[in-house]
């Protein structure tokens, strides 16, 4: 087990080290700089700026210069937001996605796992149909429609909660994006645990242990609970980063100071450091949700680790 | 047998509904649906207790910056403009008034001035403000080192430009403290416009302390000292800005706002909507997306503000590469756009036509060509004849690439309307291509655009800010436009003290301009405002400058 997760561990640095390369140099390559402005500046101020941030240097001593602070931790200043520096922006950003994602994430599984489990129960019958059609529904309407549908509804009709901004992450505020983010979730977690409960339900185990003449709430709740949510697992990985970086819209609409405006802002005006330093926690991320479930995974599963 | 709804059967039906919803939606904004009941104020006239005297104001960006030396752009001026005190400011209505100078004396033939200081303007920790303060930062923005971006806005000065070249010292600028209190600023000419330019934001005062102390983290809230109305409470990139009132600002005891909130909200229909939901006092342009404009107007009333704006949108043309090193086909290009249809009905009313580069300002006359006044009929077939001249024709159209940057919706509506009126007017056949702004700005730096968008927005309310955009030389002259007689009526209105003089040299350099049409006028802008019924002390104005040291919310009562 041990062996295995070291594997694993070691296998993600490559990876991650392919797309800072990649993110930097197509970012570089990507015309106009982040001090283009529509005022041109006079040359002599243009030249100390770029030699300020070392932008007049050749490309790949500035790729050095980068990595060699990246591994000090340093994601550099940005220069849109100049007198910031990329790691504040982080740290003010990241909560916002962090609370939004897994209050999103969190209601997604606590509503969409048991109408996933009801829907098997009740195979072709209404209590399958009615969920299943509504999550179809929930998935097919992206969030950029729902989230101001609910806004019309619940701050501009009703007034009950805000239209939109922050104010330090009060439970108010929180509510619509959360929730905005998370209707497709709720879909996507019924569906899943409806197939994955489906499978289990017709396997021989179950069969047996109806047949031992199990009382059907043991049947379902200790032997086919278990197997039926390791596809949930997996999916946990990538739900979690879906989630943080699905929010850009959600951010967007509802005027939230998170990271994802900060990547596409950074990324519209050239922001370099800032988009690197998105990129890579987006990175990071993804990396390590994907590890923690594949680690899961071989706990859950034996079979996995053998392979 | 009776007929079962299949799995199928349901899904095909939930797909049309979703259908509909996405339809219904997509063709109405949310928030205009007919059932939605608008808040309504019954508003007295005397003003709402003290712990109710907070403003929540929206900007459209959130600010690059709040160090007064490096900012540009709209959003940073807002709010700088409530944290910092020039020598002069503005008032309710745009106007220019005495900030901290509490009066000056103008001698040599308009070049020097001697600004006599407020013993009691103080900064926000109760420091006063000297004019070394001012000499400290004026120095600062045109240092090449410290990477300002706008620093030509003090070419005026003495040595101005030298220094920012890196050909003098900093120490060099025309600027001088005589005493804690006396400031004398040299300049290289009459400047009749820079009261106006004083009370903008590369001309605040900094507190050197503070910045020598914390360096580029200075504009935080923690470190930062300004002179204004308000000091800076919090900043929350991307979210908002907490100001709350300064009381060591000198003129304290007329500010009744407690505090300012003020959001950063760049989807104008996030920003309606916050509004309607009761979450924002005041709406600032654009205040509403350009496709709910009717909409708004029928339900919110008074409460909507539309006024003429100090700002234009043109096309502007590379002026010595063909096909428009050709006078007859530039003008016949002008010529063939109905410029009413566009701003009244594309842009739905919110634009004004332009016929001309500068646009109207109280006391400046401008020249309006003598096509603009003419019948369509007459105007469309003056347009073909010159068309023709230029050599083009139905069997030989001009086709040509408009460049413009991409933005909403309505920007393309109108690229497109500009286009069939080409089309149908002349004949000539002109694609669309529109580019990321960053890349955009590379093209018709690098020249790679022969026709592409253009705007401005007037830095002073004096048409000079308009004028220098022709003047050979200046960084945004895109077109290369380099014309002799424009040069030396530019020039004489510059050297000119009086002022009335120096109006009509501008009008007859702007004649010269439309009579060789090196650019296309479209439209003069708007600012949109929406303002809560219970907004006091707000008045609109050219220049779209709103100081919240004037504003109060009033006691009113919502149902």
């Amino acid at each position: 087990m041990l062996k295995y997760t070291l594997k694993r561990f070691f296998g993600t640095i490559p990876t991650l080290f392919v797309i800072i390369t990649l993110s930097f140099f197509l970012l570089h390559a990507a015309p106009g700089g982040p001090f283009d402005m529509e005022r041109a500046m006079p040359p002599q101020i243009k030249a100390n700026i770029l030699k300020m941030y070392h932008l007049n240097e050749p490309v790949w001593k500035q790729y050095f210069l980068y990595l060699g602070n990246i591994l000090h931790g340093n994601f550099g200043p940005s220069y849109v937001y100049r007198g910031t520096t990329v790691n504040d922006l982080i740290k003010q950003g990241f909560p916002v996605d962090l609370i939004v994602g897994g209050f999103a994430l969190l209601g997604a599984l606590l509503i969409g796992i048991p109408i996933g489990i009801i829907a098997a129960l009740r195979q072709n019958s209404p209590w399958d149909y009615g969920p299943m059609a509504a999550a179809m529904l929930g998935l097919s309407i992206p969030n950029f429609v729902a989230a101001p549908l609910l806004i019309l509804a619940f701050a501009v009709a009703l007034r009950l909660l805000p239209a939109g901004g922050w104010a330090g992450g009060s439970p108010l505020f929180v509510i619509l994006p959360a929730v905005s983010l998370g209707l497709p979730l709720i879909a996507y977690v019924a569906r899943m645990m409806r197939g994955s409960m489906v499978e289990v339900l017709n396997s021989p185990f179950i069969r047996t242990a109806r047949a031992k003449g199990l009382p059907e709430h043991t049947v379902i709740l200790r032997h086919a609970l278990r197997p039926a949510l390791l596809p949930m697992v997996s999916f946990l990985g990538p739900a979690v980063v879906g989630v943080i970086t699905g929010s850009i819209v959600i951010e967007e609409i509802f005027g939230l100071p998170g990271i994802g405006r900060f990547f596409v802002n950074g990324a519209l005006n050239r922001d370099y450091t800032l988009v690197m330093g998105v990129t890579i926690l987006y990175g990071m991320l993804i990396l390590t949700f994907n590890f923690i479930a594949d680690v899961l995974y071989g706990f859950l599963d034996p079979r996995t680790r053998h392979q | 047998m009776k007929p079962r709804w299949t799995g199928f059967g349901i899904l095909v039906l939930l797909g049309l509904l979703a259908g509909v919803v996405l339809a219904l939606t997509a063709c109405a904004p949310p928030a205009s649906s007919p059932g939605v009941k608008m808040q309504r104020f019954t508003v007295s006239d005397r003003p709402a207790p003290a712990a109710e005297q907070i403003l929540r104001r929206q900007i459209s960006d959130s600010p690059r910056t709040l160090d007064p030396s490096l900012s540009e752009g709209v959003p940073s001026q807002n709010v700088l403009e409530d944290l910092f005190e020039g020598l002069t400011t503005i008032t309710e209505d745009g106007r220019v008034t005495p900030g901290v100078a509490k009066s000056w004396n103008i001698s040599n033939g308009g070049k020097t001035y001697l600004f006599h200081l407020r013993p009691d303007a103080r900064w926000s920790n109760g420091a006063p403000v000297t004019a070394a303060d001012f000499v400290y930062a004026w120095r600062r923005e045109v240092n090449p080192n410290t990477g300002t971006e706008y620093a030509e806005a003090l070419d005026p000065i003495v040595h101005a430009r030298g220094i920012v070249s890196g050909k003098m010292p900093p120490d060099r600028l025309g600027v001088r403290a005589l005493g804690p209190h006396t400031l004398q600023v040299e300049l290289n000419y009459p400047t009749p416009y820079f009261l106006a330019l004083l009370s903008n934001t590369y001309l605040y005062p900094l507190y050197p302390p503070a910045i020598k102390k914390w360096g580029g983290a200075w504009t935080l809230p923690e470190h930062m000292v300004s002179n204004g109305a308000f000091y800076l409470k919090q900043w929350v990139i991307n979210g908002h800005l907490t100001l709350a009132k300064n009381p060591y600002y000198w003129d304290a005891k007329t500010v009744r706002l407690r505090q300012v909130i003020v959001y950063s909200i760049s989807d104008p229909a996030s920003a309606l909507s916050q509004y309607l939901a009761g979450g924002l006092d005041w709406l600032n342009t654009p205040a509403f997306p350009t496709s709910d404009t009717s909409w708004v107007r029928r339900r919110l009333g008074k409460q909507v503000v539309v006024v003429p704006y100090y700002g234009n949108a043109y096309l502007g043309m590379l002026v010595h590469e063909p096909p428009f090193n050709n006078r007859d086909l530039r003008l016949a290009m002008s010529m063939a756009l109905d410029r009413r249809v566009l701003t009244k009905d594309v842009m739905r009313g919110l634009a004004v036509p332009a016929y001309t580069l500068v646009p109207p300002l109280p006391g400046y006359r401008q020249p309006v060509p003598a096509w603009a006044r003419w019948s369509r009929a007459r105007r469309l077939a003056a347009a073909r004849r010159l068309y023709h001249l230029a050599g083009y024709s139905t069997s030989h159209p001009l086709r040509v690439k408009l460049v413009y940057p991409t933005g909403g919706p309505s920007q393309r509506q109108f690229m497109e309307a500009l286009a069939i009126m080409w089309k149908q007017n002349l004949g000539a056949d002109v694609t669309l291509w529109n580019e990321q702004w960053k890349v955009f700005l590379q093209n018709i730096q690098y020249k790679h655009a022969k026709l592409f968008w253009s705007a401005w927005i007037g830095d002073y309310p004096d048409p000079f800010t308009f004028m220098q955009l022709f003047q050979k030389g200046f960084a945004m002259n895109y077109g290369d436009y380099d014309n002799p007689a424009y040069q030396r009526l530019v020039a004489a209105a510059q050297r000119e003290p009086d002022n009335a003089k120096r109006y009509r040299l501008f009008t007859q350099a702007g004649r010269v301009l439309d009579a060789t049409m090196p650019y296309i006028p479209m439209y003069f802008y708007v600012s949109t405002h929406l303002v809560k019924p219970y907004v006091g002390g707000w008045k609109s104005n050219i220049m779209d400058r709103h100081l919240s040291r004037y504003m109060y919310i009033l006691a009113h009562r919502t149902h």
